[in-house]
């Protein structure tokens, strides 16, 4: 009497999906009730796979910056709520978390974990024109507010990066030999034709570009070339850490007297310390402030110290900053008395001169284009174990 | 217990879906997912279409893997090929999206033929291992060629079906899911063919075949050109869906996924593939809302991608020692119990 | 670029190729045996190398004890692998078995990410850090040393499977699994002990590799270069491990100096490619005769 079909997926599909789709309709008919309703901040956070290292610290960042601004009373009188999903850093899932978390609350805000994510929900964001977008990545094709008008970066974008570590290196020795060794990735290969030619404008000399397999283990071959070259710098770009301490430690026993250098992914503390000994002078950009960072007035990091007894990772630091502009931006469309759609959150954050982020970063930031191209180059003391500034705050025009 | 399906002809007998009431559940089926995208949010209807777009690429593997039993483990870079072709199609010449797809299944066929061609000398693992090396040497090209844009990859505009842009779940479900099901229909029907039971016969012992009459190497290179149209069509539809391109959107874990897929599913079944295909796309978004149940907050969390990583794998070593032939064959099972009720056996 | 550059780019390419060499050892191992191709060598290093980790950062165990710990840990960790996952899938087509591995690879990236979690580690230093100096040639002194590893443990292996009775065994049920239990082999046990050699080596190798990479749970991509060199070699060669190790050492190592990075895998797998519609049962492997 019973008898097969083609499938019954689909059908199993479907009656999970009609409670589904019942909820929402009930769920979302309560959420319209109260006056006030929360501004959501969606995200999707990679708390787990390769990028986990960073996303734990995110997460803890953004919800502490969300819980901090609910006790200040939040925005206008209403709460911000964040809901987060694991991606697990893989791009169908984190379409998969964005679908969800917009399909079941009212967002006006998302954080997204990788470029290709935030490439892929690009023109889903356009579309529905309610949401204004960052998140973890920096990649220079992102800093075009004309492809990607409702999406910004906290903080420099890769080729401003590297140019911020030339613009010291050109201060540091004029006409000075550098390399650049990158990861065959699009991560790795995001700022470097770019970075040829400001380089070439700043009077520096590109010695060598060496690009590496990804997740290559035995880098013998590019230190011998490295070595040939004898830069006065090396920049790495498109790694975390491996195989950055075998080049510098190779290096050093060589006798090369390079100067290495990394960006902001290599550059959190615990992340640099592990390479030990070599990581001696080892430099880097990084557009916020270290969690230990007491000098001059800093009442956000000091909250953060407050919240957060024991160290937070740059990670942390670049989600909670995304928390306060996320909050910035609605605060000013809303006292604008604007709705909060992703143009008008926009152009909200694009109106931030010189806004004072309370230490997070120790200048004054102005966003531009897509980006915030500020940074400072710090670099290891292994005694202290710490990342310690070694040049002023350096902001590209 | 059923009684009274005596086929009186061969034709019956061989008819796709041999019984009345067959015929009306897959009438229900059809009127099902239509009425889907009216009842789904976007989430469940974003599953829906991925589930779709699976189900096409391992049905593709099935017929290489499943009935003619070549190893492959280069499906993920096929249609790698055919989401490129239909970037490139979309973007710069605007052609009409169902030309895309053909083309795109097309080229990706091309592709297979060139990596089926060892396929005579080289057998089994030592193909499964060719079909690495053509998958890294493919990522190696759409990395590095101009056309392909590099390692940033193309953006896709969306899909234009009689002037409408598809460019929600909603919309693009529409062309998702009929491509899909014809497709389905297609593989159902090849095995009802010559070329069909010929790619069956080289499973099951190939030198046998070949004593029988079939010539190898033209149908395994079929079963290649086949599969990677598949693949192919799949990629493009996949193109169409996530609008973004990129080399590293295709990895070697995404070809393991789709042989995970036809494994758990149940190889050389038609039913598996969409079973299985299903069964491993909902497996992480199932495992996250059990791990959302269980009180332990957000920081459980970052417990799910390991342990989502472990399933995955206890999936394929569990189906392979204990059920071989897949929930397609439990499924079977659990409909023999009903046809036979309330008999035993 | 002059001729030292090619030397030393050679030489680089000779160093680097032991510890494929080493890999493959591990993997020819257990094909010998067992005519499984494991696809999880690459994890098997990882396991090893992530044990080594635990005890040595974890337990603050000393180096000469946390080697062989690791060791034998990984060995037991191979032999419940084989016991549980691959003695069930006796007398199956080998496709399934494959199958079974690409599964387990799954489990133990997975395992590895649950107890120490997706973040990248150093593991200690533990080898000579100067670098070996041949005329204006510098060599990496982890990689120098992890190739007399690999050239030792080679050549143990190749002494063992002549004279040790068990390594007789291993040979005999190798050649026909039928007449080694005729003659009184316990076939199931030489199952078991090549699982256990097998994982013992991957250990020493993942140990070498995470001390030169770091450790991180997708660092069993390096088996898909093993998987290249034993193809290559021949599955079944332990000296055909060696040559094809080297062999492909070399190949990367220039086609990364004198084309770029993104040429390594490229031409590794082209050779792959080449030797496979060549001589498909590799350089040194025992070509199967198919009969109906």
């Amino acid at each position: 009497m019973f008898s097969p079909s083609v499938s019954n997926a689909a059908r199993w599909l479907r009656r999970l999906a009609l409670p589904v789709a019942l909820a929402a309709c009930v769920s979302s008919a309560f959420a319209q009730a109260p006056a006030k309703e929360d501004i959501v901040i969606g995200a999707s956070v990679p708390m787990s796979g390769v990028f986990a290292f960073a996303g734990i610290g995110i997460h803890a960042g953004l919800g502490d910056y969300v819980k901090w601004a609910n006790e200040q009373g939040g925005i206008d009188g209403r709460k911000l709520r964040y809901v987060p999903e694991d991606t697990a850093y893989k791009v169908d899932v984190s379409v998969a978390a964005f679908k969800k978390i917009t399909s079941q609350n009212n967002v006006n805000l998302y954080y997204g974990d990788s470029t290709g994510f935030s490439k892929t929900i690009n023109a889903e964001i356009d579309r529905g024109g309610n949401i204004l977008m960052s998140g973890a990545s920096f990649a220079s094709e992102l800093n075009d507010p004309k492809k990607y008008p409702n999406q910004f970066m906290l903080g420099p974008d890769y080729t401003e990066m590297f140019g911020i570590l030339l613009r010291h290196i050109a201060k540091e020795t004029p006409k000075a030999k550098v390399a650049f060794v990158y990861s065959d990735t699009e991560f790795g290969r995001d700022p470097i034709a770019t970075s040829r030619e400001a380089a070439k404008k700043l009077g520096l000399d590109v010695a060598v570009e060496i690009m590496t397999a990804p997740g290559s283990v035995d880098v013998s071959t590019e230190i011998i070339k490295l070595r040939r070259a004898n830069p006065d710098y090396t920049i790495f770009h498109g790694y975390v850490l491996a195989p950055i301490p075998e080049f510098v430690s190779q290096g050093k026993k060589m006798g090369l007297k390079s100067r290495y250098m990394g960006t902001f992914w290599t550059m959190d503390n615990s992340t640099v310390m592990q390479m030990g000994e070599d990581a001696q002078g080892f430099m880097g950009v990084m557009p916020y402030r270290y969690y230990y960072d007491t000098e001059g007035k800093s009442p956000m990091l000091d909250q953060i110290r407050k919240m957060r007894p024991e160290y937070q990772s740059t990670g942390y630091m670049q989600g909670f900053l995304g928390g306060m502009l996320f909050a910035e931006a609605a605060k000013r469309t809303l006292a604008a008395g604007k709705p909060l759609t992703g143009p008008n959150l926009k152009s909200a954050l694009t109106s931030l001169k010189d806004f004072d982020t309370g230490g997070l970063i120790g200048v004054p930031i102005t966003i531009k284009g897509n980006s915030i191209p500020v940074g400072r180059i710090y670099q290891a003391d292994v005694k202290q174990k710490r990342m310690v500034p070694a040049s002023d705050w350096i902001v590209l025009e | 217990m059923r009684i009274g399906t005596a086929k009186q002809s061969y034709a019956a007998d061989q008819a796709l879906f041999d019984s009345a009431t067959q015929r009306t559940w897959v009438l229900v089926l059809v009127l099902a997912l239509i009425a889907f995208p009216f009842v789904a949010d976007p989430y469940w209807l974003y599953l829906a279409c991925l589930v779709a777009i699976n189900i096409a690429s391992a049905t593709g593997l099935n017929i290489l893997t499943g009935y003619t039993g070549l190893v492959s483990l280069g499906q993920a870079a096929f249609m790698g090929i055919g989401a490129y072709t239909v970037a490139v199609l979309e973007q710069r010449l605007g052609t009409p999206a169902i030309l895309n797809l053909l083309i795109g299944g097309t080229v990706a066929m091309l592709g297979g033929v060139l990596v089926g061609i060892p396929s005579l000398r080289v057998k089994g693992l030592y193909l499964a291992i060719a079909t690495i090396a053509a998958s890294f040497i493919v990522h190696f090209l759409f990395a590095n060629l101009g056309v392909t844009g590099g390692t940033a990859g193309l953006s896709v505009p969306p899909a234009k079906i009689f002037g409408v842009a598809l460019d929600t779940s909603f919309r693009i479900y529409w062309l998702v899911v009929p491509v899909t099901a014809l497709m389905l229909l297609g593989a159902a029907n090849l095995f009802r063919t010559r070329i069909g039971r010929a790619f069956i016969a080289i499973r099951d012992r190939d030198i046998s075949a070949e004593v029988l009459g079939i010539p190898l190497l033209r149908y395994k290179l079929l079963s290649f050109a086949l599969s990677s149209f598949y693949a192919g069509v799949a990629g493009g539809l996949w193109a169409y869906f996530f609008r973004v391109v990129t080399p590293e959107s295709f990895p070697l874990q995404m070809s393991i996924f789709f042989l995970a897929a036809i494994i758990v599913g149940g190889m050389g079944t038609i039913l598996g593939a969409i079973l299985g295909a299903t069964f491993m796309t909902m497996v992480p978004e199932f495992l996250k809302l059990v791990v959302g149940w269980t009180s332990l907050g957000a920081d459980s969390l970052q417990y799910v991608a390991p342990i989502r990583i472990i399933v995955f794998g206890v999936l394929i070593v569990g189906f392979l020692v204990f059920e071989p032939h897949g929930l397609a064959e439990m499924w079977r099972r659990v409909r023999r119990f009903f046809h036979l009720w309330p008999f035993k056996h | 670029m002059d001729i030292w550059f090619l030397i030393e780019i050679t030489l680089a390419g000779l160093a680097g190729g032991g510890l494929y060499a080493l890999a493959a050892l591990a993997f020819v191992i257990v094909y010998k045996a067992t005519r499984v191709v494991n696809l999880a060598i690459g994890e098997m290093l990882m396991i090893g190398a992530y044990t080594f980790f635990g005890l040595s950062t974890g337990l603050s165990w000393p180096v000469w004890l946390a080697i062989p710990g690791a060791v034998v840990a990984s060995a037991l960790i191979g032999g419940l692998i084989e016991r549980i996952a691959i003695r069930p899938m006796l007398g199956e087509p080998p496709i399934s078995v494959f199958m079974v591995t690409v599964g387990l690879s799954s489990i133990l990236v997975g395992v590895v990410e649950l107890a120490w979690g997706a973040d990248t580690h150093r593991l200690i230093e533990f080898m000579p850090r100067d670098p070996i100096v041949l005329g204006e040639a510098f060599i990496a002194p982890k990689v120098f040393y992890g190739f007399l590893t690999a050239l030792a443990l080679t050549l143990a292996v190749l002494l063992l499977f002549r004279f040790w009775r068990g390594g007789v065994a291993l040979r005999a049920t190798a050649s026909d699994q039928g007449a080694a239990y005729a003659m009184g082999i316990a076939v199931p046990r030489v199952f078991s002990l090549s699982w256990v050699a097998g994982a013992a080596i991957a250990a020493v190798a993942g140990i070498v590799v995470g001390s030169i990479g770091g450790l991180s749970p997708t660092m069993g991509i390096f088996g898909l270069s093993v998987l290249v060199v034993v193809i290559v070699g021949g599955l079944d060669s332990i000296a055909g491990a060696l040559v094809g190790g080297l062999l492909i050492g070399v190949v990367e190592s220039l086609a990364g100096g004198y084309l770029g990075g993104e040429y390594k895998l490229l031409t590794t797998f082209v050779v792959l490619v080449v030797v496979l519609m060549v001589r498909p049962y590799g350089l040194f492997g025992t070509r199967d005769i198919e009969r109906l």
